[in-house]
């Protein structure tokens, strides 16, 4: 493994980190410090243009300081000792901190850690990605006269983070890549078009397209010109993985964040120990997970990485706490408490979500299916853990007759239902576990990269 | 450090121009569970982004322009951050386009200084109001509230003579209301986005989602229904363009660089409609002029000056909507970025909009509609079957149909409202669309 490489100021700043915790921990229970820097660029090529841009960098220090009642933070821009000082002062000055309840740093730990990679982004000149960009571009765009744009884009999101607390010294980076293939195709009455990604918590050797694959994308956004609207009604389902995964997050990801425990919006916490779905069903949150976008070493507030086991065999067993939730509910803590960037709290927060493989084929789950549909190509979901209902939003979805994949495409479909209802109505997992990749927020922000996945499912799902 | 950095650009002689904007911001987070504060924070940015235009020979050897962008973060290096830029720029190539020229710009109101003078006292304060507000509807309870209240000033200065600044505020508030009856338990949750404190109108939409947690308590399953559909407040203006984004099928279909990449097939001066109206005139105005509006400024980020745009006028596409480069390459006015919405008051009033059998959707779980067909499925988070007196409440179903066929079949209600980023009629009643229900209307 690579050794570590903090950013200067980053790197200069943490010797001092545990005399600011110490200082905190004068006039608080709990003390600890975040340091954090984000940095990412994206490369995109169309027909017609190309562009090579800088997303948002941030970087910036995190104080806290916590009672057991309530957390208090100054978040303070850059790395610079005497601001983080001021910072420091104006977080204690005037604050009262009362005892509340017992809050646990955890076990003594140390570490650095860095994303391995075989191909580093950093050891490739912006000219070489560039070209990278264009090669696929060029594989793309002309295989078919009825494409009007192919659009590759890539981006690449750097973070460096260091965490310290009483019993914990912890640094690590984390290098992310996606690359997108999307493709505009026209035909007599308008419009449509897909997409295909690959994207990893890792370097370029995670980012290659086969012809097949890219041809696939051609051949779909093609067949989506003669696309319907399905007729809404109950539907025996086969779903994707990254359907399947979406469900997943939708239901015992953002169902089971124990922040909303606290904030009584989930019904889920009146499940703990019951069943939830058909005996077939696993379902794990786990940041370890080797490659996987939303993955890490250690969370925003210091736990290392390790997986949850959240439904198991269809019992619900846990969920995925923040420091603030496990703290005032009184739960095992779980490494989930993660923040979009410094100017933001941590919440409780999925990392990989994934249902557990089973020992179906693909060809077994659609060959027990008389009339139903495939639903191919998920794009967004909601959660809602309150009411415990799901929306999936698929970009399209294929019929199945006679235990057979068809030729007939619809799209969009979205599918809803009750959370418990849809985990029970599963009744055959496939063998095939494949994780995707997106960006997941709490509601419509707080923005963290996500990984969710699973392999396919046969399941009972309303369709529209 | 603004000056040094513009010295150290003026002082190249690679570049064919430049902009830098720097932003500094001050934001106080104050967020409510029940019985406590779980945290209160505090937080400063700052950042200069520099973006750089280079002309070089493409690859076919005619003359090609690309930019390149670097953002200095206190104590980042400047030489560094530049070479960067300008090499990146040296890279991309794309038919040369120039960067805004000198302008005047408007005076448009951004910030509450009530707001201003004191960002954590103003915070803890309204999160004090936002629950006593709910405290007067016994029915209900708030078990969670979020509140960030933000001052960001920018300055921007190009290659080209433009220098000016802006500052403006915002405020944000999450909020979750609990009603309880009979061991069932509802909730209703909102957010609001808005640049001064009075904008939120705190009694009367509390009173409104007191009233929404209360009436999911007795909902039932949705009905399937073809017919007229109501769509009112925050839902319609979900129609036209979605709260969190500006990335909602008209943002899309009607920006010149969609059309560019011939993403859209609209054209200037022809309908965006895919039928013949049947309902009310569709016009529609794309403004970062309307006071206070969640995307007014005084320039945008390129530095063009804010505008108000005729974007769609009776069912047709008026104006693109055109950063500097599409502009210039599609040979149309540059409007700057996509703002807020404004649509005129329609003639018919709310209370003849409501009247006979029909569907009034208030929440969605989420209005995600497909940004290049403009396709939708989505779920309703609540929704009444009005018939008459009755009023039934309903939640789940799937809301179906297509962004632009709802608009070929609107009809506008006459009083209108300001929801942050929409400014317009407060309601509209929908014809050809349907409701996907597991009950019988």
């Amino acid at each position: 493994m690579s050794t570590l490489e903090l950013p200067e100021a980053m790197a200069a700043l943490r010797p001092k980190l545990g005399a600011y915790v110490e200082k905190i921990e004068r006039a608080a229970p709990y003390g600890a410090a975040l340091l954090s820097a984000q940095s990412a660029m994206q490369i995109r090529v169309d027909n017609r243009e190309e562009q090579v841009s800088e997303l948002a960098p941030t970087a910036g220090t995190v104080l806290t300081a916590f009672d057991g009642n309530t957390v208090r933070e100054r978040s303070v821009n850059g790395f610079d000792p005497k601001a983080v000082t001021s910072g420091l002062d104006e977080l204690l000055g005037g604050a009262s901190f009362t005892a509340g309840r017992p809050v646990d740093p955890g076990p003594e730990r140390k570490g650095d850690f860095v994303t391995p990679m075989q191909v580093p982004p950093a050891s490739l000149t912006t000219a070489e990605k560039l070209e990278r960009c264009r090669e696929l571009h060029r594989r793309l765009k002309d295989r078919d006269p009825r494409i009007v744009n192919a659009r590759v884009s890539y981006t690449e999101m750097g973070e460096h983070k260091v965490f310290c607390n009483r019993a914990a010294d912890l640094a690590q980076h984390l290098q992310r890549v996606r690359l997108f293939v999307f493709l505009m195709v026209s035909g007599g009455d308008g419009v449509q078009y897909d997409w295909a990604q690959k994207s990893a918590r890792g370097g370029w050797e995670m980012l290659t397209f086969s012809d097949a694959e890219l041809q696939r994308v051609v051949d779909q956004a093609l067949a989506l010109l003669t696309a319907e609207r399905i007729d809404p009604g109950e539907y025996s389902v086969v779903a994707a993985p990254g359907v399947a995964g979406t469900i997943c997050h939708e239901s015992f990801g953002h169902g089971v964040e124990t922040d909303m425990f606290l904030k009584e919006r989930a019904r889920a916490v009146e499940y703990v120990g019951r069943r939830v779905g058909s005996d077939l069903v696993h379902i794990w949150d786990d940041p370890s997970l080797p490659g996987s976008l939303g993955g890490y070493f250690f969370d925003d507030e210091g736990m290392l990485a390790a997986p949850t086991h959240i439904v198991d065999a269809g019992i619900f067993r846990q969920g995925i706490t923040d420091m603030y939730s496990a703290t005032a509910l009184r739960l095992p803590r779980t490494p989930n408490g993660r923040r979009q960037d410094f100017s933001r709290k941590a919440y409780a927060r999925m990392t990989a979500t994934f249902f557990g493989p089973g020992k179906s084929t693909f060809d077994e789950l659609v060959g027990g299916v008389d009339h139903g549909i495939y639903l191919q190509k998920w794009d967004s979901g909601m959660e809602d853990p309150q009411g415990w209902g799901i929306q999936v939003t698929c970009h399209y979805g294929r019929e199945i007759r006679g235990g057979r994949v068809t030729d007939r495409v619809f799209s969009p479909i979205a599918m809803t239902g009750f959370v418990p209802d849809v985990l029970q109505s599963i009744s055959a997992v496939g063998n095939d576990l494949q994780i995707d990749s997106g960006t997941c927020g709490k509601g419509h922000k707080e923005y963290v990269s996500n990984s969710a996945g699973g392999p396919h499912l046969l399941l009972k799902a309303r369709l529209g | 450090m603004l000056r040094t950095i513009t010295d150290a650009l003026r002082a190249r002689r690679d570049l064919k121009g430049w902009t830098v904007r720097h932003v500094a911001s001050r934001e106080a987070q104050v967020y409510g569970v029940p019985s406590t504060i779980e945290a209160s924070r505090g937080v400063d940015q700052e950042r200069y982004l520099v973006s750089v235009l280079r002309e070089t020979p493409g690859p076919d050897g005619r003359p090609s322009c690309g930019s390149g962008e670097a953002t200095l973060l206190p104590g980042g290096d400047l030489r560094a951050a530049l070479e960067t830029a300008a090499l990146t720029a040296g890279l991309v190539h794309n038919p040369p386009y120039s960067l805004p020229g000198p302008a005047t710009f408007p005076q448009v109101r951004l910030a509450d200084e009530s707001l201003s003078r004191d960002l954590g006292g103003a915070a803890e304060s309204l999160i004090v109001r936002l629950y006593a507000t709910a405290a007067d509807h016994p029915q209900v309870r708030l078990s969670a509230a979020e509140c960030y209240v933000t001052e960001e000033h920018t300055h921007l200065v190009n290659s080209r003579g433009i220098d000016v600044e802006q500052t403006a505020t915002r405020v944000d508030i999450e909020g979750v209301l609990l009603a309880r009856a009979d061991g069932r338990e509802t909730e209703s949750f909102f957010m609001l986005s808005r640049r001064r404190a009075a904008d939120l109108e705190l009694p009367a939409e509390m009173s409104r989602q007191a009233q929404y947690a209360q009436d999911l308590l007795r909902a039932g399953p949705a009905p399937t229904f073809a017919g007229p559909i109501v769509l009112r407040g925050a839902a319609l203006a979900e129609l036209l363009m979605p709260a969190e984004s500006q990335a909602g099928p008209l943002q899309i279909l009607g920006s010149a660089a969609s059309k560019y990449n011939k993403i859209t097939s609209w054209e200037r001066g022809k309908t965006i409609l895919r039928k013949k109206s049947q309902g009310d005139p569709v016009t529609l105005w794309v403004t970062s002029r309307l006071p206070f509006g969640q995307h007014a400024g005084r320039f945008d980020e390129e530095g063009l000056p804010s505008r108000r745009v005729e974007f769609v006028r009776e069912g047709k596409l008026v104006n693109f909507i055109a950063g500097q480069r599409h502009a210039e390459y599609l040979g149309i006015p540059a409007t700057g970025a996509f703002g807020d919405i404004q649509a005129p008051a329609g003639k018919t009033p709310v209370a003849e909009l409501t009247r006979g059998k029909h569907v009034e959707i208030v929440t969605f779980s989420w209005f995600n509609p497909d940004p290049v067909t403009a396709e939708f499925a989505t779920e309703i988070r609540l929704g009444y079957l009005v018939d008459g007196r009755k009023r039934i409440p309903f939640k789940g179903g799937l809301f179906i149909g297509n962004v632009l066929d709802a608009l070929a079949n609107i009809r506008w209600s006459a009083e209108t409202g300001f929801f942050g980023h929409y400014q317009g009629p407060v309601a509209a009643r929908i014809a050809g669309l349907r409701v996907a229900g597991e009950a019988a209307a």
